[in-house]
């Protein structure tokens, strides 16, 4: 029975070796991010957020579907800090403005990942992004 | 990692040992970047038994039981240089056994590993060195025309009846050609990080993810786990390549020596070149060509963008369009002209290149960047 769990896990750990090298290489926020926010580690909503550059500026699309909205980001390349506001529609179908801040971290991974600060309408909290 | 190891003698080279100089004297064509996986500042002695040889692309090890002066043992990987480079100077697994003594010097590797990269290794019953590589250059032969297909244009290949490929890049480096001497090492990391803007028109976002790259020695170099060297990089690679011209179904291949041993096909039979959004990305892109003289002018787009599309960590977008330009001067030389297009990455077209050697009387040599997988990814 180990001996079955065994190799299956080599086989993932293998996998996780190798697949970080096939990463997105060209602007660090192109891609698909997701993660969540919320105000308390328990209170979290699933977020996805589509980015792209198209030489000028990063369009973003937060939760593609019927309930999208876009997206303004900012990226500071000097502290690799970015900004994303965007009005989302929220349960109730009013339209809370978004100011999410954060900071991108380990930029040459294919699962790099975007965390900081979430405001929406008057509630504070938290989001963590992970690019696919 | 001294203190681990106390009988290893390491010596921290404090004193402003220059990177790219140290760098230069290690064989060059390892598939990684000597950069991204050993401490060039310190060095490290070993003397051992060895216990086992790994004579496989893309380097060769051998594996070392070292004894500290309590009787502990700790087995070292031993990084001795690419077999085909060891080879060209007669070098064969067989010119070392397993129970034979060895005293190396290296590099150690970064991190906690017991890796080096050898610049010295003696073997004890003969007091010889041995997996000395030369980089001896191919002797130079006289000039001699450029050999033609009847309707005149140059072959890219080898003249009739011969055989032949296209070896070794003048430059394993990408900039702008600018007239300005950038120092660099040969896998384009800078000496002055404040050099970058001198390399290519970066714009912003591309300035801070190549000095990322160069700060964090190349890292996350694609290459370094065998992901294919698309773009101007495979021109970048001394295993070589080979045109196979195929005029009368309006072709030309291109085999890769290189990388994963893989090929391009440019299209000369006067299709359009296609727009990006129509294509399905990959690390080759699609090429077609034509003939201005005698210089072949091959346009290419298509590229994805899991890979560096030239050592140094110099990053593209998907909108990158390259126009190559092959000129075979004489018998012996390609000049390798690339213009970079890539507006979403630089803020304007800019244009580099090197010349690349023929190699006579030989064909391209087997290598496969996957083989010393355990080499290459575990340890």
């Amino acid at each position: 029975m180990r001996r079955r769990a065994f190799l299956p896990g080599c086989l993932l750990m293998g996998l996780g070796l190798i697949v970080p090298g096939f990463g997105q290489q060209g602007h660090p926020l192109t891609g698909t991010w997701n993660g969540d926010f919320g105000p308390s580690p328990t209170q979290r909503t699933q977020l996805t957020i589509v980015m792209t550059w198209d030489g000028k500026e990063v369009k973003g699309t937060i939760n593609p579907g019927p309930d999208s909205a876009p997206a303004t980001v900012f990226l500071d390349v000097l502290n690799w800090t970015v900004r994303i506001e965007a009005d989302m529609k929220d349960s109730s179908g009013k339209p809370p403005h978004v100011v999410a801040e954060g900071k991108l971290e380990d930029i040459g991974a294919y699962h790099r990942t975007i965390s900081g600060t979430w405001r929406q309408g008057t509630t504070n909290g938290t989001f963590k992004l992970t690019r696919d | 990692m001294a203190k681990k190891h106390s009988a290893l003698e390491v010596l921290v080279l404090s004193s402003g040992l220059l990177l790219g100089v140290f760098l230069g004297s290690v064989p060059v064509s390892a598939q990684r970047a000597p950069s991204a996986n050993y401490e060039s500042d310190k060095k490290v002695k070993l003397s051992g038994i060895v216990t086992r040889i790994d004579w496989v692309n893309p380097s060769a090890f051998v594996t070392v039981n070292v004894k500290d002066s309590t009787g502990i043992i700790s087995n070292w990987a031993v990084e001795v240089g690419n077999p085909l480079d060891l080879q060209k100077d007669g070098w064969k697994a067989t010119s070392v056994h397993i129970g034979d003594m060895v005293t190396v010097e290296g590099i150690p590797a970064r991190g906690p590993r017991r890796q080096a990269l050898a610049t010295s290794v003696v073997l004890a019953r003969t007091g010889a060195k041995v997996f000395v590589v030369s980089n001896k250059k191919a002797a130079k032969v006289a000039s001699q025309p450029v050999p033609r297909w009847p309707d005149g244009h140059p072959r890219l290949g080898p003249p009739p009846g011969k055989k032949g490929y296209w070896g070794p890049p003048s430059s394993t480096v990408l900039v702008e050609n600018t007239g300005v001497a950038i120092p660099m090492n040969r896998d384009g990391l800078l000496a002055n990080i404040l050099d970058a803007d001198k390399v290519a028109p970066f714009q912003p976002w591309a300035k801070a993810v190549y000095e990322y790259r160069q700060r964090t020695l190349f890292k996350d170099d694609p290459y370094n786990r065998c992901i294919p060297p698309g773009g101007a990089r495979h021109f970048q690679s001394p295993y070589g390549f080979q045109f196979i011209e195929q005029p009368t179904i309006g072709r030309i291949l291109l085999l890769l020596g290189g990388g994963d041993r893989n090929w391009r096909i440019i299209y000369t039979d006067g299709r359009p070149i296609g727009h990006k959004d129509e294509l399905v990305q990959t690390y080759y892109g699609a090429s077609t060509g034509h003939w201005e003289g005698d210089t072949l002018v091959v346009d290419t787009v298509g590229f994805n963008e899991k890979f560096w599309f030239t050592n140094g960590g110099l990053p593209h977008t998907e909108a990158l369009h390259l126009t190559e330009r092959f000129t075979r001067s004489d018998l012996n030389t390609l000049k390798y002209q690339v213009t970079v297009d890539d507006p979403q990455t630089y803020t304007r077209t800019w244009t580099g290149g090197w010349n690349i050697q023929w190699v006579p009387d030989e064909e391209i040599q087997e290598y496969f960047c996957e083989e010393n997988a355990e080499s290459t990814f575990i340890r």
